[in-house]
C-alpha cells in the first residue's frame, strides 16, 4: 500500500535550503526535479515548500525567459518547459512562465530542407527531416521528449491556439517519429536498416502531449507499446510515467500500480530520488495535473 | 624630395613576406575551425610519437566469463601492461551500458566489471561504477537486467547514473570542441583520479568500432545534453571522441572481447565468441589493437587514424604482450553504411 503522506514528507525534507531540489537529497538544486516536485506538492497548498521553490525557479530563470539545468548554467534549453509547467501549476498566469513560453516559441531547431540531404536522411533514419519539434539544446536536432514537454507547456499556458502552425508542425513531427508497431524511441524510429524499439519514457511523454493537443493522432498500438515497454523496463520512472500517460486515456493498469507501490522505499521515496518520487506521487495520486481543453 | 627607390633586395624581401603572410592566411583558412596553432600542435605531437617509447597492450586469450579465470587473467594482464598504481586513488570504472536488448552482447559483461572492481580494490583504490546510457532515461533497469546489479551488490560497490550526477563546468582541452568554452561533466568524472574505460569489443555504425575511446561518450550527462547526447554528434563524432579523451582525467582501458559483436553495432549486431581481453594504459593503442583483432586497420577508422595523426596517444609504436596478436585476429563483419 502506497504511503502518500511519507512520500510528501520525503519531498519536503529533500528540499534544499535554497528552495530547489536535486536528483538526490542534498544534490544541487536543478530545474527538472524542482519542477516535478512542484507538480506533486501543489496538491498541498499549505506546504511550506511551495513559496521558496517558486522563488528558486524565478531566480533560475534567465533574462531571455528560458531555464538551464541550474543556477550556474547560463544557457537556456529543454529545461524551460519544466520551468513553465511548474510555475503554471502554482499560478496559471505567472508572468515568468509566460516569458518562458515566449522563449520556447522562438527556440531554434535544425530543419533540413535541401532535397539531396532530405533524401539521404530519409534513407538512413526513415524520417521527414523538414519537420521541426523541439531540441534538447537550441540549434540542434529535434527529439521526442523535449518536443512533448514543450507541447505540454504550451498547452498548459493556453498558448496552443495562438501558435497553431508551430504546434501542428511539432505534432506532425511526433507522428512522423512513431516506431513501427507503435510508441516512440528517443528520436528516429529507424536507423540504417533496423527498426528501433519504442522506449517507455519518450512514449509516455509523447502520449501525454498528443492526448492534450491531437488525440486523433494516437493509435491503439501506441498505448499497447507503452504498456508493454513500461513493464519490460520495470523501473520506477518508467512505471510512473507510464501510469500517468495511461490514466490520461482513462486506462488503468493495476499491475503497474502494484509494481510501482512495491518500489516505494521505507523513507517514502522512490529510489531516494526527488524527481522520481514526485512523478510516482503524481502517478499514484491524481495523475497528470492538466486535462485536455476542448 | 625624391621618392625612396625600391631596391631589388627590398623587393624580394617584400615578396618573401607577402608569400609567408599569404601562406599563413591560407593555412589558417584550411585549418578552421581549430586554427593554425592547434593544427601545428597536433601535427608536431603526432610526429613526436614516432620517437617516443612504445605503448604496451596486454592480450589475454581463450577466456570465458568464469569468475576465477577472469580474476587471474586480469591480474596477469594488468601486470604485463604496466598499469598505473591505483593505491589510495579515486577510480571511476566506466562500463558500456548503452542499452539492454535481450540476446544481444551489447554491454560490457558484468563478470568483467566485477573482476576489474576486485582488482582495483585489492590494490587499494576507492572504486565507483558510473555510466550514463545514451538510450535509457534510467540506467537502473539496464544495470539490473544486464546482471551488473547483482555483481555490484555482492561487492557492495556504488553505481552512479552519470546522466544525473551533479554536472560541473570543465574547459574542453586540445581544441576538439571548437566554439565551446565549457563542457558539463558529472562530478564523479571530474573528481576521479583515474577512469578505467571497461569497454566492449564491437562494431559501430557511425564510428566503425566502439572500444575504450568511444565508450567515453557515456560520461556526458543526459540532463545537460539529452538522450542520446546530440551535442556530441553536432560537434562531430570523431572530434568528440578525441576531445573527451583529452579533457577527462587520465583514462586507461580494459576491453571485453570474450564475446564481441559484429555487424550492426552498437545495438543490433551479432555475437562473436572471441575469448580476448585487452588491457593497457594508453586507450588509443588499446583501441588500435582491438580494431586490428576485429580485422580493421586503424586507417579505416576515422577517430583512430586522426588520433594517431594528432598524437592523442601512442598509436604508431605499440608493443603487445601476452597472447599472440596474429593468432587472435578475426574478420568481423563491418557495420552497414
Amino acid at each position: 500500500m502506497i504511503r502518500i503522506v511519507s512520500a510528501y514528507r520525503f519531498l519536503e525534507n529533500a528540499q534544499n535550503p535554497d528552495g530547489g531540489w536535486g536528483y538526490r537529497p542534498g544534490g544541487r538544486s536543478t530545474v527538472e526535479p524542482t519542477g516535478a516536485a512542484l507538480l506533486a506538492l501543489a496538491d498541498l497548498p499549505e506546504s511550506p515548500a511551495l513559496a521558496p521553490a517558486r522563488l528558486w525557479l524565478e531566480r533560475a530563470q534567465h533574462p531571455d525567459g528560458g531555464w538551464g539545468i541550474h543556477l550556474e548554467d547560463p544557457e537556456s534549453h529543454w529545461c524551460t518547459a519544466w520551468g513553465v509547467l511548474a510555475l503554471l501549476r502554482l499560478d496559471p498566469v505567472a508572468p515568468p512562465a509566460l516569458r518562458g513560453v515566449r522563449w520556447l516559441l522562438q527556440a531554434s531547431a535544425i530543419r533540413i530542407q535541401a532535397d539531396e540531404l532530405t533524401a539521404e536522411v530519409r534513407r538512413i533514419f526513415g524520417i521527414d527531416p523538414t519537420l521541426r519539434g523541439w531540441p534538447w539544446r537550441p540549434g540542434e536536432a529535434s527529439w521526442v521528449e523535449p518536443t512533448a514537454l514543450a507541447l505540454l507547456a504550451l498547452h498548459v499556458a493556453s498558448a496552443a491556439a495562438d501558435h497553431r502552425d508551430r504546434i501542428e508542425e511539432a505534432i506532425r513531427y511526433l507522428v512522423d517519429r512513431r516506431c513501427q508497431g507503435g510508441g516512440w524511441n528517443f528520436g528516429n524510429p529507424f536507423m540504417l536498416g533496423a527498426y528501433l524499439p519504442p522506449r517507455p519514457h519518450p512514449t509516455a511523454w509523447a502520449l501525454l502531449a498528443l492526448q492534450a493537443l491531437a488525440p486523433d493522432a494516437i493509435r491503439p498500438e501506441d498505448i499497447e507499446a507503452l504498456r508493454s515497454e513500461m513493464h519490460r523496463d520495470g523501473g520506477a520512472l518508467a512505471l510512473a510515467l507510464g501510469i500517468m500517460a495511461l490514466q490520461a486515456f482513462g486506462v488503468e493498469d493495476p499491475i503497474a500500480r502494484e509494481r510501482l507501490e512495491m518500489l516505494q522505499q521505507p523513507d517514502g521515496s522512490w529510489e531516494g530520488n526527488p524527481y522520481v518520487t514526485a512523478l510516482a506521487l503524481r502517478a499514484l495520486n491524481g495523475g497528470w495535473p492538466w486535462r485536455r481543453r476542448g | 624630395m625624391a621618392a625612396p627607390r625600391l631596391t631589388r633586395r627590398a623587393f624580394l624581401r617584400l615578396m618573401l613576406l607577402a608569400g609567408i603572410g599569404g601562406g599563413l592566411a591560407i593555412a589558417e583558412r584550411q585549418t578552421r575551425p581549430v586554427g593554425l596553432r592547434t593544427f601545428l600542435q597536433w601535427t608536431l605531437r603526432g610526429w613526436r610519437r614516432r620517437v617516443e617509447p612504445p605503448a604496451v597492450v596486454a592480450l589475454g586469450a581463450s577466456l570465458s566469463y568464469d569468475e576465477n579465470l577472469l580474476r587471474d587473467a586480469l591480474a596477469e594482464l594488468w601486470a604485463q601492461a604496466d598499469m598505473p598504481d591505483v593505491s589510495g586513488r579515486r577510480v571511476l570504472v566506466k562500463p558500456n551500458l548503452i542499452e539492454w536488448i535481450e540476446g544481444r552482447p551489447l554491454v560490457t559483461a558484468p563478470e568483467v566489471v566485477g573482476a576489474v572492481v576486485d582488482l582495483l580494490r585489492s590494490r587499494g583504490a576507492e572504486v565507483v561504477i558510473g555510466e550514463g546510457p545514451g538510450f535509457r532515461r534510467d540506467a537502473g533497469p539496464v544495470v539490473a537486467q544486464s546482471g551488473l546489479g547483482a555483481v555490484l551488490a555482492r561487492r557492495n560497490v556504488p553505481f552512479v547514473d552519470l546522466n544525473y550526477d551533479d554536472p560541473r563546468p570543465v574547459p574542453p582541452r586540445d581544441g576538439w570542441f571548437p566554439g565551446r568554452s565549457r563542457l558539463w561533466l558529472p562530478r564523479h568524472v571530474v573528481e576521479a583520479d583515474l577512469i578505467v574505460s571497461v569497454a566492449k569489443l564491437k562494431t559501430h555504425h557511425w564510428a566503425g568500432v566502439t572500444l575504450s575511446l568511444k565508450n567515453l561518450f557515456g560520461v556526458v550527462p543526459g540532463i545537460c545534453y539529452g538522450w542520446p547526447k546530440n551535442m556530441l554528434h553536432v560537434n562531430g563524432i570523431t572530434p568528440s571522441i578525441l576531445g573527451l579523451k583529452q579533457t577527462l582525467p587520465p583514462v586507461v582501458s580494459v576491453i571485453d572481447g570474450i564475446i564481441g559483436m559484429e555487424g550492426d553495432g552498437p545495438l543490433f549486431g551479432t555475437p562473436v565468441p572471441h575469448g580476448v581481453l585487452l588491457v593497457g594504459r594508453d586507450p588509443l593503442a588499446v583501441d588500435i589493437t582491438g580494431a586490428r583483432l576485429m580485422g580493421f586497420e586503424p586507417e579505416e577508422i576515422e577517430h583512430l587514424s586522426l588520433g594517431m595523426w594528432a598524437g592523442i596517444g601512442q598509436g604508431i609504436r605499440i608493443e603487445t604482450r601476452g597472447a599472440s596478436m596474429e593468432a587472435l585476429r578475426r574478420r568481423y563483419q563491418p557495420p552497414p553504411k
